[in-house]
């Protein structure tokens, strides 16, 4: 009767067990739904921006004034920064993992510039990531907290802040961003994207667009055909006015660019974060079903072979008993 | 002027949210310059804003008043866009948090006497900020009584 006893408990356990990871399953999804809502909100925002300042470097360009800091490629990046968003706890399957490891690639990829070593230095977002790069020792400028459930743009401005502060006084030429990318509640995927210099020559289709709906891409093909709308009619072509110049609206709306961006891709790490979370716990659940199946299998077994066993002594000891 | 068009798209979008997106007769802004008006078939214009009070005028419904606490405005041949720091709307203000808040950023102020420049700086837009938003409720509570 002990293995009977043995297995019950077993059964209780992961019973128990079972109730957790459901229960952290539907908060998963609570949580996620609502970054997913907040990832698509700031979508407008973020492709208007990106928008704006396209037509505004293509301005400042034509009047051949001096184009914004922050959009100056430097010719020889050797020190690079890299932003990287984990999450606060585990329980999340391979999100975290796999985004510190993309990360470490494409910092391998660009690891020697002219025969010297590119100095790496790491901004954390998140604890996981501090845990990580804390226990290498790797060069760590900053760790900023994470909030779970990301409310408004104020978190990230810190953050955003400290990058500029610190691109401009030369302390990196190059400023990465690593992230998980929510596709949908089934499959994020980790990306690394260069924040600064921003760069509008780029191929990158992304950079200023979140989420990959083909509707709202911004692409040059895009802005082309916006501007072919909007700015001409019939043979005159208009041009924007600036108020009070381009230089200033240049300066007061790249660095919320670089705001936005961090802000998106916080957003979207999130999502990613709780949706990851969400497939793990209903494994989780599905698998503790399996071995609660299993345990009631053996159980019943266990308990049958038993009665069985009794049956037996006692038959034995009633025939034992006529014999006599 | 037969054939010229009445309203203009408008939209008004912040980091966390679409605030609103309507058909428009002509939007009064507050821009770094100054307060200006923008009516259909404006030139294409870019514009940094401050804080303070957006109002607009629509076909058959009453005007709507906005608070918005910075940003820009982008007019283009046959849209309006605005990408502001923040915003809200008339019936979203809520008056007695706007006192708190004004009277917190007040009080703020005149604790900072001795403060450096950066912190001075920054109560004194969080300052404007408030007193925008209060500015704005009030024009939101004497247009709704109106009607």
């Amino acid at each position: 009767m002990a293995k009977t006893k043995d297995i019950s408990r077993r059964i209780k356990s992961i019973n128990n067990t079972k109730k957790i990871t459901k229960a952290m399953e539907m908060v998963a999804a609570v949580k996620m739904r609502k970054a997913v809502e907040a990832v698509l909100a700031t979508r407008t925002y973020s492709n208007l921006s990106w928008e704006l300042i396209l037509n505004l470097a293509k301005m400042s360009q034509l009047n051949g004034s001096a184009t914004h800091p922050l959009l100056v490629k430097r010719t020889k990046a050797k020190k690079v920064a890299i932003i990287l968003i984990t999450s606060n706890r585990g329980l999340c399957g391979s999100l975290n993992a796999s985004v510190i490891m993309k990360a470490k690639e494409s910092l391998e990829k660009h690891h020697i510039i002219d025969n010297q070593e590119v100095e790496n230095s790491f901004i954390l977002i998140g604890k996981k990531g501090e845990i990580f790069y804390n226990y290498k020792g790797a060069k760590v400028i900053a760790e900023f907290p994470k909030a779970d459930i990301i409310t408004s743009t104020e978190e990230i401005i810190p953050v955003a802040k400290l990058v500029i502060e610190d691109y401009l006084a030369s302390k990196y030429d190059k400023v990465f961003l690593a992230y998980t990318d929510f596709i949908n509640p089934a499959k994020q995927v980790p990306r690394v994207k260069q924040l600064l210099p921003v760069d509008i020559e780029s191929e990158d289709k992304y950079l200023g667009v979140v989420g990959k709906s083909a509707q709202v891409g911004v692409t040059k093909e895009f802005i082309e055909y916006k501007e072919e709308k909007h700015l001409h009619s019939g043979k005159y072509v208009h041009e924007y006015t600036f108020e009070p110049n381009p230089q200033e609206v240049l300066d007061m709306i790249i660095p919320r660019l670089i705001e936005i961006q961090l802000y998106q891709a916080l957003l979207e790490s999130t999502a990613s974060e709780h949706s990851a979370r969400m497939t793990a716990m209903h494994q989780a659940t599905e698998s503790a079903n399996d071995m609660v199946n299993e345990l009631t299998l053996f159980y019943n077994k266990a308990r049958q072979a038993g009665i069985t066993a009794e049956i037996a002594e006692i038959s034995a000891g009633a025939n034992a008993l006529a014999e006599v | 002027m037969a054939n010229e068009k009445k309203t203009i798209k408008f939209e008004i979008v912040t980091p966390e949210r679409l605030v609103l997106r309507e058909e428009i007769l002509q939007i009064t802004v507050p821009t770094q310059e100054g307060e200006i008006t923008v009516l259909p078939e404006h030139i294409p214009l870019v514009s940094i804003l401050k804080p303070g009070v957006i109002e607009v005028k629509r076909e058959g419904k009453p005007n709507e008043i906005m608070f918005v606490s910075g940003g820009f405005i982008e007019v283009q041949k046959d849209k309006i866009v605005i990408l502001a720091d923040s915003a809200e709307r008339g019936h979203e203000l809520d008056e007695k948090q706007i006192e708190e808040a004004k009277a917190k950023a007040e009080d703020l102020k005149n604790k900072s006497k001795h403060l450096d420049n950066v912190e001075f700086t920054k109560i004194a837009s969080l300052l404007e900020r408030e007193l925008a938003r209060s500015q704005a409720f009030k024009r939101w509570k004497k247009i709704s009584n109106i009607n």
